[in-house]
């Protein structure tokens, strides 16, 4: 008796001990991977902080107070170690990373149905990657763990190389892995082509143009994306996982903790019937001035006014992909699109350098916007150009600092932009996690 | 009765001396009574075969104008107090004799003189006391003769003198105080044999301040015992802490045992308590009180078991103290005892706080402006346009209601307090024995309006204690207490941007430039704070909050438990004890459609509904012995014990209600809900023995098992033992004569205990819903939330206790010293991990915490006499809180509360200790700047801002120059509580301090951050304004972007605050009424009171309360004050009443 009086089990939790057994329990375990990328760390807001507010696409209003302050400071390049939306998208991001380790780690030893095997290995690799990518970019030196944490595991930081070189590794098992597409109630899932789609960008951030060159053409011969006619057609809940889209985080709204903060955080303040817009990760003059006239896609991307409550126009320059109606604050339900095909065309072009197909894929790319050729004699040189072109193009999707440290531009433009010059390449290591391990260097 | 409380004699007109004697040699009972009031000659008769001691008794008193009270086996004889000679006819009768001289000498009953006490002529004020040898000469008055004799220790007497001039008395010792005897769990003790340190709180002291607690009878009383009232709120839970903090994880609470059953204050989990969904963990209000649905009226006694020695037998409990409430029984007497007691009080907040008024404010807005404008706009001028738009950022421009301004000037603390009222009725009945059997039963009302508008907490409660003595051997012991508390809360613990927002916060931070209300009377809520503009934060209307947000809790509460004692032997009885606790709880949040979260132009409705059920039993089986033979006595204690706690909760959510007419779940549309099940289970062996020789040497040594269904696997059982020595010094033959020291008794003690105050499943790897969809559906995702620990068990504390207890000139003065060294072991800590596991922290046993200190309490009767008397007591409690390790490598804990990180726990300091950079003077001058370390988190700096401390000497101030900047944890605590009565007048005030604890005010971040974006602290006023003008040396400059320039508000010193205080208590004055004359003898008791509680409070501290902790449910982060529900004080009037 006082065995089992003592003895008691959880009852209206799950208990670790007993999971991670059946099939169906990598089905759901991998369903929260993709969950964490909704967090607020990851894409939540995270990952917009660290790639455009970063970089010159956008800054914060001139509210300065509170979490303003510290998106300020991002802006800024002012930000210390105890930044704590730099702290939060280092740890959610880990966090996505361990569940995806513990996967990884528990199917190895499951006899089970090989397909659904293979499937959850590549979605845990791929969202693994996807995740490292941003740790990488981001960071730099970054502990690579790969395997569930032991208590008392020493870590080590590696190079940005060594996260690289992983990925490769990864990535191409998860591409071999997934489907090429899924159906009905499955879409959404990682496919053959997100993990290629991220391969393409992982090689050419090495710099090894010739193998990226080979996973972008199979994208586009094998894996059946095309451009949508209509670039506005890309944006708006009812567009979601359209043709073009290689990969989005999924979000509903309903209060159910899986509605998206985009709507709020980028409206203007007061404009909103519900809740409060924040006016966060606002376009810069420079993003702009960068449309050309004509450009088709200003409109969907961005506003420079809005018509407020009173119904007066008053000029806020904001984010307009991710604008949908609310019922509820913080619940939008719009998706975050993390690849789409315009950016396989775009990155081709970036492998193979300055050809006369690299015009033709750039041109496909302008010529939707209702833009006219350009070619090589236009003026600028060609990175100048392409990179250009991705900026408007791909704005407002977490793709320009990646793209300024892969174009050596950071230095140039952010001068240009009048930021602080700063020789800051990464963002800190979180001062919490200096503290607990004494041997990580400081970026 | 037992067979040995019998008598088996019958006597035949036998002298009544006679009888005693053989009473006395078959029972062992001993007879007391004053010689001149019992007629040992007269001749009784009487058949005692197998009657009852009481039986016998009655009957050889029947018919005489004697009765009897038997006190630890001791039959004390009196006169009934009714056939006393009545004063007033006999003056009447001798109104024309002359006065009388008296001598006398007063002895004990050894024939020893008793010098100093105090004889006085009844009726009147004459009076005088003996010398030396015991001699006293009293002139009484025409007409007196009767006269009153007291001495401390002793029953008062009243001698007839009538017709003499030279009497004898010979006092009687006070049987009662002798053989005081404590409650010391698992059973009870001669209060001279404790050996452990224990203190005892008695009815009286419960209920002299009109206590809204139990626990808060205790403030500024015990010394070790440290009752802070961190919240105002009706109904909220004292902080409470015996000998300071061991834990750093695991609660800190003392164990309360009320009426044998243990209930921890975490025993009910958190989430249960009140806790609202979408409600940031750090803005929860404060913990409903389980305590609170105990009437304080009902209280016999309340002992606290503070060393380890005491509380060991609590065993993996007893680390954090344990509290040992009793409820009262049924009279002894003859008769039944009625009491109605009854307050009414009126409160008010303690204090307001020092805020500015609108052109201070206007002021100060003006000059953070220009002052921020100069610096950031090459060639600005202060006397450029001011106006919005003027100056192309809001920051630098006034509101337009600042620039011309209307003349309102609003208090909003007056607008958002008001005087709440206490209610409390209680009615009880004391039974007489009747049939062997007799019972305790009372039912009372409690209410309590808060200060704040719609807080409430009322309580209805019923109490019944019986017992019976079923059959010669079997005792049964019934003790039933229902008890329904509804609740209603108010959101006034949080800041103004909690959801929902801070009522107080809200209200504090708003500009007196903002009308309350709308010029048709509805609550002005679109052109308030939120709708300043130019800069300035926005806040919610406080009054728009009260009125919106509706949090009632309904609580059903039932401690049941029926205990069955066999006596197998005289000395040797059975009992087996089961206990039961339950709680019903249902609470319902809505936060109404008409609430605009600050600057909002819709509400958001929202509702949550919670039930839940919590079933707590406990069974006991105890074997006790005691023995006395010769000098030895013995008592000892074997018990095994089980305890299982079952939790159920339910809870719904709701939002998009399209209106406020139905404010429950079912008026808006249900998105979510949880249920959750939780159980654990205790089981223990206990055994305990108290050993005396002589009533000299003592000793006492427990040991428990428990064993736990928290921890893990390899680790669930823990041994708790302990041993302690006594030593009573004046019964030794070189003190026993002494005529000044009457008590010397030194102890020492040592002991482990424990502490479970963990999560349920702390041991286990538990997964948590982490749910995604897909194709506009939901679909389930499980992800680890914790990792296992089959490892884990428990906290150990290891205390060491040594104490002196000193009582001169027979108790009148009386010393208690105590030094106590606590090391408390294995904590269980949520050690913080590299969140590159997945993980933030993990709970592991590690690290080390001290806690010693000093505790003095004097207790002298500065005066005894029958008209006069004063009674002084005195306490003084020092406790040293330290780290001294916490894991592997020691690394510091940095803990956030409310505001990011703002604590450490790190060795050699406190346990989460304040940490933030540290301010160092205010720069005067461009140069000092220039000369100063470089401030890597100044952008700007400029005159008038903060010169932080340069605390590692790197020449640079960098985030390695925070340090600890304080603690919540006082150097002292102190308290002086002076009882006096004259005649029928009875006076009492209690004044206590608490030196050397600081506080945590957060809200300095808005309304002392030098912004202007609120209204802010008056001090402000004072502010750096120029180097010929720098204020009060300590208040830097306005400057409205300071963290693009000297980053004042950076989390440091300047946030931290004196919370030490002298506070007057307690005021209190009684008038007795001389009932023998007014009403007869139905009446035995009528007294009336004023008290005034927390009339004033001398602190240097700027919040409303300088004990405030805003987060009750983490001790690594205490003293915050980020908006807390103000301290009240009261004035209150009652009555008790006993007929």
């Amino acid at each position: 008796c006082s065995e089992d009086f003592t003895d008691l089990a959880p009852i209206s939790n799950r208990n670790e001990a007993d999971f991670y057994n059946e099939p169906e329990d990598f089905e759901v375990a991998i369903n929260a991977s993709y969950a964490g990328l909704q967090s607020t760390g990851t894409y939540g807001r995270g990952y917009w902080t660290m790639f455009e507010m970063r970089s010159d696409n956008t800054d914060q209003g001139p509210d300065a107070t509170g979490l303003a302050r510290q998106y300020t400071e991002i802006n800024s390049f002012t930000e210390d170690a105890l930044n704590e939306q730099i702290t939060s998208a280092w740890s959610d991001s880990y966090r996505v990373i361990s569940n995806c380790n513990v996967i990884l780690d528990r199917i190895s030893e499951i006899e089970m149905d090989a397909t659904l095997k293979n499937r959850v290995t590549g979605e845990a690799l791929f969202i693994r990657s996807l995740v490292y990518y941003h740790l990488a970019i981001g960071f730099g030196n970054i502990p690579l763990q790969l395997t569930p944490y032991v208590s008392g595991d020493e870590l080590v930081q590696v190079d940005q190389n060594t996260v690289l070189e992983q990925l490769v590794t990864d990535l191409t098992t998860a591409e071999g892995n997934l489907p090429v597409s899924y159906s009905g109630s499955q879409v959404g899932k990682a496919t053959k082509g997100a993990a290629a789609t991220l391969l393409a960008k992982v090689l050419l951030t090495m710099g090894d143009n010739g193998a990226a060159e080979t996973v972008l053409r199979r994208i586009i011969s094998d894996y059946g994306y095309e451009l949508l006619p209509n670039y506005s057609d890309l944006w708006g809940v009812s567009n979601e996982n359209n043709a073009e889209s290689i990969f989005e985080v999924q979000y509903i709204s309903g209060g159910i903790g899986q509605g998206s903060l985009f709507t709020n955080d980028f409206s203007p303040s007061t404009d909103l019937q519900t809740g409060s817009g924040f006016g966060r990760n606002r376009p810069t003059i420079s993003m702009l001035e960068a449309y050309e006239d004509g450009d088709l896609r200003f409109e969907p991307s961005m506003g420079a006014t809005y018509v407020n409550l009173e119904g007066e126009v008053v000029e806020a320059r904001h984010v307009r992909k991710y604008q949908s109606d609310l019922a509820v604050e913080n619940d939008s339900d719009i998706n975050f699109v993390v690849f789409r095909y315009a950016d396989v065309l775009l990155m081709l072009a970036e492998a193979l350098g300055e050809t006369p197909e690299s015009y033709d894929l750039i041109n496909e790319v302008r010529n939707r916007a209702g833009l006219p050729d350009i070619d090589a004699t236009t003026p600028g040189t060609f990175e100048e150009k392409l990179l250009h072109e991705r900026r408007v193009e791909l704005a407002f999707e977490n793709h320009r600092w990646p793209d300024l440290k892969r174009f050596g531009a950071t230095a140039k433009v952010i001068e240009a932009e009048d930021f602080i010059t700063s020789t800051k390449e990464f963002f800190f290591i979180p001062q919490r996690e200096m503290d607990i391990n004494p041997n990580f260097n400081q970026n | 009765c037992a067979q040995y409380d019998k008598v088996e004699k019958s006597f035949y007109q036998i002298k009544m001396g006679e009888v005693f004697e053989t009473v006395t040699e078959s029972t062992g009972y001993k007879f007391f009574y004053e010689a001149s009031e019992v007629d040992v000659d007269r001749r009784v008769t009487i058949n005692g075969k197998n009657l009852c001691i009481q039986d016998f008794l009655k009957e050889i008193f029947k018919g005489t104008d004697l009765s009897f009270e038997i006190i630890a086996r001791q039959i004390v004889i009196k006169k009934n107090r009714k056939s006393l000679p009545s004063l007033t006819p006999q003056s009447k009768v001798n109104a024309e004799n002359p006065q009388a001289n008296l001598t006398g000498t007063v002895l004990d009953e050894a024939g020893i003189p008793l010098a100093g006490a105090t004889i006085i002529a009844k009726g009147t004020s004459e009076g005088t006391t003996t010398d030396f040898d015991g001699n006293f000469a009293i002139t009484l008055p025409a007409g007196v003769t009767v006269i009153q004799v007291t001495y401390i220790g002793y029953k008062a007497k009243e001698v007839n003198v009538a017709g003499q001039t030279s009497i004898t008395v010979t006092m009687e010792q006070d049987a009662a105080a002798l053989e005081e005897v404590v409650v010391v769990g698992y059973g009870t003790l001669a209060k001279k044999k404790v050996t452990g340190s224990v203190v005892s709180i008695t009815p009286e002291t419960i209920t002299e301040v009109p206590a809204l607690t139990p626990e808060s009878a205790l403030i500024g009383q015990v010394t070790g015992v440290q009752v802070q009232e961190v919240s105002g709120e009706p109904g909220a839970a004292p902080n409470i802490r015996v000998r300071g903090s061991g834990s750093i994880s695991a609660g800190n609470d003392p164990l309360f045992v009320v009426d044998g059953i243990p209930i921890s204050r975490n025993l009910t989990s958190s989430s249960q308590l009140g806790g609202i969904n979408n409600r940031s963990a750090a803005f929860q209000p404060p913990t409903i009180n389980p305590l609170a649905t105990l009437n304080p009226n009902d209280i016999e006694s309340i002992q606290v078991l503070k060393d380890a020695s005491a509380a060991a037998i609590y065993g993996s409990r007893g680390g954090n103290g344990v509290l040992l409430i009793t409820t009262k029984k049924g009279s002894n007497g003859e008769e039944g005892v009625f009491s109605f007691d009854s307050y009414v009080s009126m409160q008010s907040v303690a204090n307001k706080l020092d805020l500015m008024n609108a052109p201070e404010l206007i002021d100060f807005t003006r000059d953070a402006r220009n002052n921020a404008y100069l610096q950031a706009v090459d060639g600005a001028s202060v006397d450029d346009p001011i106006g919005p738009g003027d100056r192309g950022n809001a920051n630098y421009e006034l509101p337009e209601s600042f620039l011309n301004w209307d003349g309102t000037d609003t208090d909003w603390q007056d607008l958002m307090f008001q005087t709440g009222i206490v209610q409390s009725y209680n009615f009880s009945y004391a039974s007489p024995i009747r049939n062997k059997t007799s019972f305790y039963a009372s039912t009372g009302y409690f209410s309590q309006t808060g200060v704040i508008d719609k807080a409430k907490f009322e309580r209805y409660s019923i109490l019944l204690n019986l017992n019976s003595q079923l059959t010669e051997r079997l005792n049964l012991d019934l003790r039933l207490a229902p008890t329904v508390t509804e609740n209603q809360r108010v959101p006034a613990n949080s800041p103004y941007f909690g959801t929902p927002p801070g009522i107080v916060y809200s209200g504090i931070v708003h500009s007196p430039t903002v009308s309350p209300y709308n010029p048709d009377g509805t609550i002005n809520q679109l052109n308030n704070q939120s709708y300043l503009g130019g800069g300035t934060t926005t806040a919610s209307n406080p009054l728009a909050i009260i009125e919106a947000v509706d949090d009632k809790i309904f609580q059903f509460q039932t401690r049941g438990n029926l205990g069955l004692t066999y006596d197998i032997l005289p000395e040797l009885s059975f009992k087996t004890f089961g206990g039961v606790y339950i709680n019903l709880f249902n609470q319902d949040f809505y936060r109404a459609n008409t609430l605009l979260f600050r600057n909002s132009a819709d509400g958001n409705p929202y509702g949550q509904a919670s039930s839940s059920t919590e079933t707590n039993w406990l069974w006991e089986n105890t074997l006790n012995w005691t023995k006395e033979f010769g000098d030895h006595y013995i008592d000892a204690v074997l018990g095994y014990t089980a305890q299982r706690d079952n939790l159920s909760l339910q809870r719904v959510l709701a939002n998009n209600y399209p209106d406020d007419l139905v404010p429950t779940v079912s008026g808006g549309q249900v998105f979510g809900g949880t249920s959750v099940k939780e159980q654990w289970s205790l089981l223990s062996s206990l055994f305990r023995v108290n050993y005396s020789y002589k009533d000299k040497y003592l000793f006492t040594g427990t040991f428990r098992s428990d064993k736990s269904s928290r921890f893990g696997q390899n680790n669930q059982t823990g041994y708790f033992p302990s041993f302690s020595a006594g030593w009573r010094m004046n019964e030794e033959e070189f003190l026993a004569d002494s005529e000044t020291i009457s008590e010397l008794k030194l102890r020492v003690s040592w002991g482990q205990t424990g502490n479970f105050e963990i999560p349920n499943y702390g041991a286990v790897g538990l997964l948590s819903p982490q749910n995604y969809n897909l194709g506009g559906n939901e679909i389930n995702g499980l992800v680890q939330s914790t990792i296992p620990n089959p490892n884990l068990t428990w906290e150990k504390s290891e205390q060491v206790d040594a104490g002196i207890e000193l009582g001169l000139f027979n108790n009148r003065v009386f010393l208690l010293a105590d030094y106590y060294d606590t090391r408390t072991r294995d904590l269980l800590l949520n050690v913080a991990i590299s969140s590159v596991s997945g993980f933030e922290t993990t709970l592991r046993n590690l690290g080390e915490v001290k806690n010693t200190g000093l505790e003095l309490a004097l207790s002298t009767k500065n005066f005894v006499g029958d008209n006069f008397t004063w009674n002084t007591d005195i306490n003084f409690s020092t406790n040293k809180n330290e780290v001294l390790s916490l894991n592997e490598s020691n690394e510091p804990i940095y803990s956030s509360g409310s505001a990011g990180v703002r604590h450490v726990t790190r060795v050699g300091d406190p346990i989460g200790s304040y940490y933030g950079y540290v301010v160092d003077g205010i720069y005067q001058s461009q140069e000092e700047i220039d000369n100063a370390p470089l401030d890597t988190q100044a952008p700007d700096p400029a005159p008038g801002d903060f010169r932080f401390k340069d605390i590692d000497g790197d020449g640079e101030i960098t985030p390695d120059d925070r340090t600890v900047t304080g603690s919540y944890f006082p150097d002292f605590t102190w308290g002086i509580n002076n009882r006096l009565t004259f005649k029928n007048i009875d006076f009492s005030f209690l004044i206590q301090g608490v030196e050397g604890n600081e506080i945590l005010n957060l809200t300095s971040r808005h309304m002392k951050n030098g912004e202007a974006n609120f209204n802010s602290y008056a001090v402000f006023n004072e502010r750096w304004r120029s180097p010929s003008d720098p204020g009060n040396g300590y208040i830097p400059r306005a400057d409205r972007e300071s963290g693009n320039h000297g980053n004042n508000n950076r989390p440091s010193s300047f946030q931290v605050e004196d919370g030490s205080y002298i506070r007057l208590r307690n005021v209190t004055l009684g008038y007795t009424l001389p009932t023998d004359n007014l009403f007869g003898s139905k009446i035995q008791k009528l007294r009336f009171y004023v008290t005034g509680t927390n009339l004033f409070t001398i602190t240097d501290y700027l919040g409303y309360n300088p004990e405030v902790s805003s987060i009750t449910t983490n001790s690594l982060t205490p003293g915050e004050d980020y908006g807390a529900f103000p301290l009240t004080k009261s004035f209150t009037l009652g009555l008790n009443l006993k007929f």
